[in-house]
């Protein structure tokens, strides 16, 4: 049990016995070595079951949004008396503060709803990689220690350094201490304010031709098998009725035409448009590995260059696709 | 697109089709105006009339693409003249993200054309289309994300309600 764990448990069980809190979601163990499942506690006796190490990559705030949006349903034919608000706790690192903060600029929930538990983050792991590594042996034991990762194969025991396993979206990641949070667990870490190779990738994909470019997005897709894991994991997708599913029009078609695929990936990336916090939820939920992360990238890019925005970053600033400046650019536009 | 329209995109008398989006205050009565004055521009254009460029969702402009047109074309009343006040003001912002956002992902920039339109320019609408067509004319039919369908679209949907 490492530092942070051990007062993150601490603060847990005082939440609860404070009754600030009627639900903490937090991680626990996977059953699998080197995961972590979401753990949803109700009563202090739980909180020993909580965990925080790199292995904990879901960005809870997709669980918190469900919840909170379920009781209140549930509450609508009470009457008001009988109306019971609940708080709902949830241990966020930087990413997942900032889908929060996404939820409420877009009226989601109060702040009174929640109660943020912050903690630093120094990356999530990407299992595939360690997979991958480690080859076709299995992984059968799997720990954190400092910055090194044991992995424990039925052949033999290996460190690795964390560094090389980390997602791609931590690697490039300029918030890694949650933005806001009502109770702070642990000592923050060091962070880059500013990371110059944040859109790395996405430069480098812009000098190539268009068909060189279009060809490559056509093999991304083709690998899709349209589970809609990434629309699940997001904490954006909270629509009710996604446009996937929608019959009236039928927006996307029930085929395998790769074009039905195609569309679905761009319009969900651009529903994602100002709005996208890059936790890369999405990319590590893909049971195929489409490249998500690069074609939601290039929004987040044009968001902060047309329209100085970073989605996530403060409470007060609209989403820039829910506001306007008299003053935008306006290059693209055709004057004949 | 069935296979035999897909087919004759290659023929060598291939004519586009261009899906233009016109804002019903501004845009379209630009176009009428054209009309009116006899001002004559090609005949590739199939006109959709919107309330306002901000009622653009831009799935539709994704969509036509996939249904088989070679352009799309939107206009709306210039930023500051929106009937609706600001409906133009938030479509430029959709509108310049997903411009670059089709060309990113390697559409080439042709097929997607935004301007702005207002009801007294009839003589721009017709200059507009002719550049429109031009430059569509000039990258030839649309292929890249046009579906290949076994019916017509309207046989699935069930007729044009």
């Amino acid at each position: 049990m490492n530092h942070i764990e051990k007062i993150l448990r601490e603060e847990a069980k005082r939440l609860f016995e404070e009754k600030k809190i009627d639900m903490l979601i937090g991680f626990e163990q996977g059953t699998l070595p080197l995961t972590a499942t979401p753990l949803f506690i109700t009563k202090s006796e739980d909180v020993e079951r909580l965990v925080w190490n790199p292995a904990c990559s879901v960005n809870l705030s997709k669980y918190l949004h469900g919840i909170l949006h379920w009781h209140r349903e549930s509450q609508t034919r009470l009457k008001p008396e009988q109306r019971k608000k609940k708080v709902i706790g949830i241990v966020a690192n930087g990413c997942t503060t900032r889908s929060i903060i996404v939820h409420q600029q877009e009226n989601q929930y109060s702040k009174d709803d929640i109660l943020i538990v912050g903690v630093p983050c120094i990356g999530v792991i990407d299992i595939k990689k360690v997979q991958k590594r480690v080859g076709d042996e299995e992984i059968i034991d799997g720990s954190f220690k400092d910055e090194k990762i044991i992995v424990k194969t039925s052949k033999r025991t290996e460190e690795l350094p964390l560094e090389e396993f980390l997602s791609d979206s931590c690697v490039t990641c300029i918030c890694k201490n949650p933005v806001i949070s009502d109770v702070t667990v642990g000592e923050p870490v060091e962070q880059a304010s500013d990371n110059n190779n944040e859109f790395l990738t996405v430069e480098e994909f812009l000098k190539k031709s268009h068909d060189e470019r279009w060809e490559y997005f056509k093999k991304q897709v083709e690998k899709c098998i349209r589970c809609y894991a990434c629309r699940n994991a997001c904490p954006l997708c909270y629509c009710k009725d996604c446009f996937i599913e929608q019959t009236k029009p039928k927006w996307v078609g029930t085929t395998d035409d790769i074009s039905d695929t195609m569309l679905f990936h761009i319009t969900r990336a651009f529903h994602t448009a100002g709005r996208c916090v890059d936790c890369g939820a999405c990319a590590l939920a893909c049971p195929v590995g489409v490249d998500i992360r690069r074609f939601l990238k290039k929004l987040n890019k044009d968001c902060l260059e047309l329209f100085h925005h970073r989605a996530g970053m403060d409470l007060e600033k609209k989403s820039p696709l829910s506001t306007y400046d008299t003053n935008d650019p306006q290059n693209f536009i055709t004057e004949p | 697109m069935v296979k035999e329209e897909i087919q004759k995109k290659d023929n060598h008398n291939w004519e586009p089709k261009i899906v233009a989006f016109l804002c019903n205050w501004c845009s379209y009565a630009g176009a009428d105006l054209a009309g009116i004055s006899r001002l004559q521009y090609p005949p590739n254009i199939r006109v959709v009339r919107v309330p306002c460029s901000g009622r653009i969702d831009p799935i539709y402009i994704v969509k036509a693409l996939q249904k088989g047109a070679d352009g799309v074309l939107v206009s709306g009343c210039h930023p500051g003249d929106c009937h609706y006040l600001t409906g133009n003001y938030s479509a430029r912002r959709k509108f310049a993200l997903l411009k670059n956002y089709l060309e990113f992902l390697g559409i080439e920039p042709e097929r997607v054309t935004f301007s702005w339109v207002s009801a007294s320019e009839g003589e721009k609408f017709q200059k507009l289309i002719k550049e429109v067509v031009k430059g569509v004319k000039a990258i030839g039919p649309a292929k890249k994300l046009v579906k290949i369908e076994s019916q017509r679209f309207e046989e699935t949907i069930g007729g044009s309600s």
